[in-house]
C-alpha cells in the first residue's frame, strides 16, 4: 500500500491541511523502487533501465528555489482541484443515490481517491495507489484519534482553522505521520 | 435488496453532451429529470478531465521505451474508472475516440468491465453502422435499444 497525499477541507471549502508523502518530482517514477536519480543524472539512469539516452532535462538549469516555489504552487492548485472533484462527485452521488448516500472512493488506472465526510462537513481526502482497499475506516480513525484529540480538544486551537491555524500543531502532525507510515 | 443489478446506462459524447440515457431498474437510483441528466453528463465530463490531471504518479514525459525493438510509449493517464458510493457503483469506460460509457450498477455487481465492453460492441454494431446516425448526436436506433435491453435483462434476471 502506498499513500500519496492527504487533505482536510473545512466547511468553508478551504483546504486547512495537506500533506504529501511522495514529492511529485517529474523524473523518478515514485512508487516501487526508491531510485535516487536526479535530473542531471538522467542519461546513465535512462541507460540503466534500457531506454534511449535523453539529453538532461531543461529544468535542471533553473534554480532549486524556483522549482520549490512552483511545486508548492502546484500543491495548492491540486488541493483546489481535489476539492472541486470531491464536491461535484458528492453532489452527483447524493442526487442519484438519495440524500443518505455517501461517496466513498473513486479509482483511475493510476491512483485511488478516498473520501470521508463528518457530520460537521469536515472532509478528509486521501490519495493512494490503486491496489488499496477501502480507507474509509482509516480516515474515520484519523478523525477520531487525531483530529478530535489533538485539534478539537486543544484549548488554544481556534474554532475556524483559517489558513490551517490550529491544525498544524506538533502532536497532530507527528501522530498523522506515524499513523500513515505504520500503514505503508 | 437488489442483488446484482444493472441500474442505468449513460453515454456521453466527446464534447460532454448526453447522447444516450436508459434506466433498466427503476428502484435503483433516484428518478431525475432529463435536464438533470444533461447537467450530470456535463459535470461528469469536467470531473473526469480533472481526475486525469490529479495523477500523483508522475511518469517521465515524452519518454519512449524500447521493448523488443519496438518503440512504445507509456499509456496516457486515465481519468475516473470506478466510483463507489454506499448505494451504487459507477463504472466508466472511455473509448479511444473519447466517448464515455457510464454504467450504474449495484455495489456487489461483478464483471462490469465485460458488460461495458459488450455494450460498446453493440454500439459499434448497431449505432455506428446505422447509415442514418449522425455522429455526436443523440442515439435513436431501435436495433440498439432492443439488443441492449435484451442483453441487460438477461444479466439482471440471472
Amino acid at each position: 500500500m502506498v499513500i500519496y497525499s492527504f487533505y482536510i477541507f473545512d466547511r468553508h471549502t478551504e483546504c486547512i491541511y495537506s500533506k504529501i508523502w511522495l514529492p511529485p518530482t517529474p523524473n523518478p517514477p515514485p512508487p516501487p523502487p526508491p531510485s535516487t536519480n536526479t535530473p542531471t543524472l538522467a542519461p546513465p539512469a535512462a541507460a540503466h533501465d534500457g531506454t534511449a539516452p535523453l539529453p538532461p532535462a531543461a529544468p535542471s538549469r533553473t534554480g532549486t528555489h524556483v522549482d520549490r516555489r512552483s511545486v508548492s504552487a502546484k500543491a495548492g492548485d491540486d488541493a483546489k482541484l481535489i476539492f472541486g472533484t470531491v464536491f461535484s462527485l458528492r453532489n452527483m452521488v447524493r442526487k442519484l443515490g438519495g440524500e443518505d448516500d455517501a461517496f466513498i472512493n473513486y479509482r483511475t488506472a493510476q491512483y485511488k481517491l478516498h473520501y470521508y465526510e463528518t457530520a460537521s462537513n469536515l472532509r478528509f481526502v486521501m490519495l493512494t495507489d490503486t491496489a488499496t482497499l477501502s480507507m474509509r475506516s482509516v480516515l474515520h480513525q484519523i478523525y477520531i484519534n487525531l483530529w478530535v484529540e489533538f485539534v478539537v480538544k486543544n484549548p488554544l486551537s481556534p474554532v475556524e482553522h483559517k489558513g490551517g491555524v490550529g491544525v498544524k500543531n506538533e502532536l497532530f502532525e507527528l501522530g498523522l505521520d506515524q499513523f500513515v507510515r505504520g500503514l505503508m | 435488496m437488489f442483488f446484482r443489478t444493472i441500474f442505468a446506462l449513460i453515454i456521453i459524447n466527446k464534447a460532454g453532451g448526453l447522447i444516450y440515457n436508459k434506466t433498466f431498474h427503476e428502484a435503483g437510483l433516484n428518478k431525475i429529470s432529463t435536464n438533470d441528466y444533461l447537467v450530470l453528463a456535463g459535470t461528469f465530463h469536467g470531473v473526469h478531465a480533472i481526475t486525469t490531471r490529479l495523477n500523483p504518479v508522475k511518469a517521465p514525459s515524452n519518454r519512449t521505451s524500447m521493448q523488443s525493438g519496438i518503440l512504445t510509449r507509456p499509456d496516457p493517464p486515465s481519468g475516473l474508472e470506478v466510483l463507489e458510493s454506499e448505494n451504487f457503483r459507477l463504472q466508466c469506460f472511455t473509448t479511444l475516440t473519447g466517448i464515455k460509457f457510464l454504467l450504474f450498477t449495484d455495489t456487489t455487481q461483478a464483471n462490469v468491465d465485460l458488460t461495458i465492453r459488450r455494450i460498446y460492441e453493440m454500439y459499434s454494431d448497431y449505432v455506428m453502422k446505422n447509415p442514418f446516425y449522425q455522429l455526436e448526436m443523440p442515439i435513436r436506433c431501435d436495433m440498439f435499444d432492443r439488443k441492449l435491453l435484451s442483453y441487460i435483462r438477461e444479466i439482471n434476471n440471472r
